[in-house]
């Protein structure tokens, strides 16, 4: 594409930067106005503060909102993680009935959230069970369920075979072969379907908003106080957010790179 | 394979069927079969009747909000697919580790926290918002105006800021596949830069638009979040409606019935994106 004439590739970059603008913008505002006050859609850039990560410290609301998503992050992570490794697991190499509840466990994650969101609603009242953390942890595992189960499946499918071969030629049983080929050969990839997961679960909020039941996660502490207006602390929570995820998603692309790739970098 | 493995096996096998019929399927199918009760007097009456979807189809209220709703979308993906096309392409014009870094520079924003980036849109767009001030201070507006808030500008903006790196990715990826080969063998053969870009580019381009249209056409029609906070009282999307059945209208079976509706667009969606998204004749 070295023909392209001059004019053109200066109207392409000035769109492309619109883009960027207007993907960032709403970044823009609350970082900028973690530090400095902002009154009437004016910066007052005179005066730096870092009162807002003060009071952030000091809110417990907030503060527990945070423990919660934490912990239901974490939950989702183990359950998506030794449940979507399991199916992986059990469908690699099987070709029955594997594109039907491969599809069944996709149906979560293309349907929109508010059809998954109220579908478990309902199925918990039928069942009777309690509407909780509990509910919120399933919610999420299954929604994210289908993240897992592929990236652990795509490993497996550029996985030699002749590795598991040579380990049963080798004298070795399953459990051996299991635990010393194949599940080191998953790991990188596991670990960043876990990291997939977490983000993904961090970030939840339609699913949640259903199915949880007194106590809630961030994003839907958040949801409830946007009608109010927020406080100047959520600007800070909102940098740190920000931070924290972006290390989440570099930490995310070092584990899926396949290593080759990674190793002839270096 | 010993007792001990066959068993683990067999629990396998078993939890690999149960878990997501159990957890997926049968909350599902659930939630379609209440489409069909009904409510009386703020209990579920458990007989099938199609009496939902007969009132879905002739209440004058709901079929209008369902086809606005789906033109809102198809607009959202027209717009996204305007801006992100020239940025996709402008990508691939760029060499190597450049290229990438600036992918993922447009694709770092999904990462944000989606209520916190709503709320900072909708700052953005009100009335004091950076937005009206940028039009005053160029002239366009003579003063502030109200009409980027609490309306169906404000859900089509702020829908389109949130779902513009979903239209990228695979228009992206679709170009990015096209052989420079054709590109040079078209320009050898006297073509000009435009003639390329509308005879080759721009037909082999187009699965990937294809399936970016259905991605953010999908995620904005299944979105509650946003039209509920910036839509305000003028902008009635479906997914309000719907999620109002279950709250303050009480109707779950008649929101269950809405949801099948909702789905089927969806389903129908992906199913052409699906079609349309495959690329086809770019290996040679």
């Amino acid at each position: 594409m070295s023909a392209l004439p001059r004019l053109s590739t200066v109207l392409l970059a000035a769109i492309t930067t619109l883009v960027a603008v207007l993907l960032y913008s709403p970044l823009f505002v609350p970082i900028v106005s973690s530090f400095f006050t902002i009154s009437h859609g004016d910066v007052d850039w005179s005066s730096p503060t870092l009162s807002t990560y003060v009071a952030l410290a000091e809110n417990h609301d907030i503060l527990a909102a945070l423990r919660t998503t934490l912990i239901v992050g974490v939950c989702t992570v183990i359950l998506s993680v030794v449940s979507g490794t399991l199916l992986a697991l059990y469908y690699h190499g099987r070709r029955s009935g594997r594109s039907v509840l491969q599809f069944i466990i996709f149906l979560p994650f293309l349907m929109p959230p508010i059809i998954s969101g109220l579908a478990l609603l309902i199925f918990f009242r039928e069942i009777h069970l309690e509407r909780s953390l509990l509910t919120v942890i399933i919610g999420h595992t299954v929604f994210v369920l289908a993240i897992v189960y592929r990236t652990v499946l795509t490993r497996l499918q550029s996985m030699s075979r002749t590795l598991v071969e040579a380990s049963y030629d080798l004298g070795a049983t399953g459990w051996q072969t299991f635990w010393r080929i194949i599940l080191p050969n998953l790991s990188s990839a596991m670990v960043g379907g876990a990291i997939l997961a977490f983000a993904l679960s961090f970030d939840e909020t339609m699913i949640t908003i259903l199915v949880t039941g007194t106590q809630s996660t961030l994003p839907v502490r958040l949801w409830a106080m946007m009608r109010l207006g927020f406080s100047p602390d959520i600007n800070a929570l909102v940098a740190l957010i920000l931070m924290f995820t972006v290390l989440l998603c570099v930490l995310a692309a070092r584990f899926l790179i396949p290593r080759q790739v990674a190793t002839e970098r270096t | 394979m010993q007792p001990a493995e066959r068993r683990l096996s067999l629990l396998v096998t078993v939890l690999a069927f149960a878990l997501p019929v159990l957890f997926v399927l049968v909350p599902l199918a659930i939630f379609l079969g209440y489409s069909f009760f009904s409510v009386d007097q703020g209990t579920i009456v458990y007989g099938l009747s199609l009496g939902n979807y007969v009132r879905f189809f002739t209440d004058p209220i709901f079929l209008p909000v369902f086809w606005n709703t789906i033109v809102l979308c198809i607009s959202v993906a027209i717009i996204c697919i305007l801006l992100a096309y020239p940025a996709a392409y402008f990508l691939t014009t760029l060499e190597g580790r450049w290229r990438y870094a600036l992918l993922m520079l447009l694709l770092v924003p999904l990462l944000m926290s989606y209520v916190i980036k709503i709320y900072a849109i909708r700052s953005i767009l009100g009335l004091n918002g950076f937005l009206n001030k940028a039009l005053v201070a160029v002239g366009i507006l003579q003063q502030p105006s109200t009409l980027f808030v609490f309306n169906m500008n404000a859900i089509l903006l702020t829908l389109t800021l949130l779902l513009i790196p979903f239209a990228i990715l695979p228009i992206f990826l679709s170009l990015e596949r096209i052989p420079q080969v054709l590109l040079r063998a078209s320009d050898d053969l006297g073509a000009s830069g435009l003639q390329t870009f509308l005879r080759i580019t721009l037909p082999l381009s187009l699965p990937g638009v294809a399936s970016a249209a259905s991605f953010v056409f999908v995620l904005a029609i299944g979105d509650f979040l946003t039209p509920q906070m910036v839509g305000g009282i003028s902008g009635f999307t479906f997914g309000r409606i719907l999620y109002s059945q279950f709250g303050t209208a009480y109707n779950w079976p008649f929101g269950a019935a809405l949801s099948v509706a909702l789905a089927v667009v969806v389903i129908a969606a992906i199913l052409i994106g699906e079609r349309f998204g495959r690329n086809r004749g770019t290996s040679i």
